[in-house]
């Protein structure tokens, strides 16, 4: 079956399943986000910052890369820790 | 194949050695490098291309406009980019079915470039022999000087490679001037380096591990493949049993079937992996093994084609078809879906009009009595040329119109705001809430016009 855990997955290849799916939403989720949003009229709090265009989409991109990262290194997460395995190191520490 | 299977697992996520493949030549090779060098020129000349006064394929981010040769795409067009992907992913489907990863083999970037860098490597480091043997060696000075040399090349091909990228998206000749003055914009100096630093460790050091780890494209493809797709495989029926024989043997004779075990096959292949082992999801289709085999078959004077391509059922010796319902149902969709992304381009409109009510107030009676409702419409000229459009107005009986300007004039390429009134006679309203149809027309172009709906709102009924 399925089960992963047990299995010691390189840091490298975290690294990928984190950032490289993650990455390519980022640019689905970009590219959508500005096709309805023109970054020359989303400064709502009138910031005072100098920032053009294009830097307008890049920071757009790494808070959508960001934030699907962090939605992957959770799916990562849940799939290797076996609840399984919780749960029976729970049940051992019981008195029964 | 079951990449849920544990083993597989280990086995995908096991250490990495890297993988020095043996330069092929046949037929398909000559093919392969055919098509890199076409794709690669497609890459490194289409931004350097000029069309009516502008560079010809421009995806210009900070105007927020796509210039395609002849076609200016507005964010408002983003449903065509998007039909355009569908379509391109259907045909990927079409594709993979009929023939395989011919994707892979002859035109995904990953290829591409990973053979790019492969070929620079070869030119600086030599043979697969020099380069395992100068790999275990010792640091020397020639092993650094070497490398260093490899490593320069790659990187100045990565930055060329980034700075073309860029250049898809900002007016390169513009680029090209900040960057021969040292005053790049931040953002692009930015991108310029994140694509190159990609380019470069994906097709120098990642390589097939791209295809193993991170393509989805390699993972789902198999769900497009049946036993007539199109393969690459080694016909193990007349291979078997393997051995090395001396040319002047008879092979019937000494029980041995045609694979001399020369390993030739192994050794040239990109990902490296033994393609008589069968069918394997590394294998990226990319021909190399079936050139470095039929080499041998010729030196032999045995028939080329032990490893070949051909479909499943062929190498069982079954009738293999080209049209089978999975064939039809993925030409099908394509078809339909391609004639209809065409279809809706060319009878795209180069005028937007959108319609904003005035949302202080519902309605507002004048002093004649008739009830008046006010909207803001947003005129967006998509087209080449200025022009001066004609508003009208349906929907309601004798319903009338008044602007605040006397000509509606926009520029190419810009929007502009307009405030309109309509007004109505309540006894021509038969309910509090009616539809009118604004419908504007450009004087001089018959084929810019567009219509909007809106509500006009009257008392309660
Ligand atoms: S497996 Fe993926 S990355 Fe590799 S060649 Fe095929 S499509 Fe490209
Ligand atoms: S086994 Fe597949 S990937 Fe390897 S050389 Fe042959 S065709 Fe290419």
């Amino acid at each position: 079956m399925n089960d992963m855990s047990g299995m010691q997955i390189p840091f490298r290849q975290k690294c990928i399943v984190t950032l490289w799916p993650s990455f390519m939403i980022a640019i689905v989720a970009t590219g959508l986000f500005f096709s309805a949003f023109d970054p020359s009229e989303l400064y709502p709090y009138n910031l005072d910052i100098e920032i053009n265009v294009v830097g307008a989409y890049t920071l757009g991109f790494f808070i959508f890369w960001a934030l699907s990262a962090i939605s992957s290194a959770i799916t990562l997460y849940f799939a290797i820790t076996n609840c399984r395995k919780i749960h029976a190191d729970q049940s051992s520490h019981s008195p029964s | 194949m079951n990449t849920a299977d544990p083993k597989i697992q280990q086995s995908l996520y096991a250490r990495h050695e890297k993988i020095y493949p043996r330069q092929a030549h046949g037929r398909f090779a000559r093919l392969r490098v055919l098509s890199i060098l076409v794709l690669l020129g497609i890459f490194y000349g289409t931004p350097l291309l000029r069309w009516d006064g502008h560079q010809a394929v421009l995806f210009d981010l900070p105007a927020r406009k796509f210039y395609i040769f002849g076609l200016t795409l507005w964010p408002q067009d983003f449903v065509y980019l998007a039909g355009l992907l569908i379509v391109a992913a259907l045909s990927l489907f079409f594709f993979t079915a009929l023939a395989g990863r011919i994707w892979c083999g002859y035109a995904c970037p990953q290829t591409v470039w990973t053979e790019a860098y492969i070929w620079i490597e070869r030119k600086i480091e030599g043979t697969r022999s020099q380069q395992m043997k100068r790999d275990k060696a010792a640091w020397s000075w020639d092993k650094f000087r070497v490398k260093a040399i490899k490593q320069t090349l790659w990187l100045v091909f990565s930055l060329w490679t980034g700075f073309t990228f860029v250049g898809f998206f900002t007016p390169i000749n513009e680029l090209a001037a900040s960057f021969i003055g040292f005053n790049l914009g931040p953002w692009e100096t930015f991108w310029i380096f994140f694509y190159g630093f990609a380019t470069y460790g994906n097709a120098g050091w990642m390589r097939e591990q791209v295809c193993e780890y991170m393509c989805p494209y390699a993972r789902f493809q198999s769900a497009m493949f049946d036993n007539d797709t199109l393969i690459v495989a080694y016909d193990d029926m007349r291979g078997e049993p393997r051995g090395p024989r001396k040319r002047s043997v008879d092979k019937s004779a000494a029980g041995l079937g045609d694979c001399v075990d020369c390993t030739l096959c192994y050794q040239v292949c990109p990902t490296g992996i033994d393609i008589r082992d069968g069918l394997q999801y590394e294998c990226i289709a990319c021909s190399a093994c079936i050139d470095a085999c039929d080499e041998v078959m010729d030196k032999l004077g045995y028939d080329r084609g032990l490893i070949r391509y051909t479909t499943e059922n062929a190498i069982q010796n079954k009738p293999s078809k080209i049209l089978r319902p999975r064939i039809v149902i993925y030409a099908i969709i394509l078809a339909i879906a391609t004639i209809t992304v065409f279809y809706d381009l060319s009878q795209r409109v180069a005028l937007d009009l959108d319609v904003i009510r005035d949302r202080n107030q519902l309605y507002r009676e004048t002093n004649e009595g008739l009830i008046e409702n006010v909207y803001t419409l947003k005129i967006l000229n998509m087209d080449d040329n200025p022009h001066a459009f004609i508003l009208s107005v349906e929907g309601i009986t004798d319903l009338e119109l008044f602007t605040d300007v006397d000509n509606i004039y926009v520029n190419a390429g810009t929007v502009s705001e307009l405030i309109v009134r309509l007004r109505a006679d309540e006894a021509n309203l038969s309910a509090q809430s009616a539809s009118v149809s604004f419908r504007l027309q450009a004087q001089d172009a018959n084929h810019l016009i567009v219509e909007e709906e809106a509500r006009f709102l009257g008392p309660r009924k």
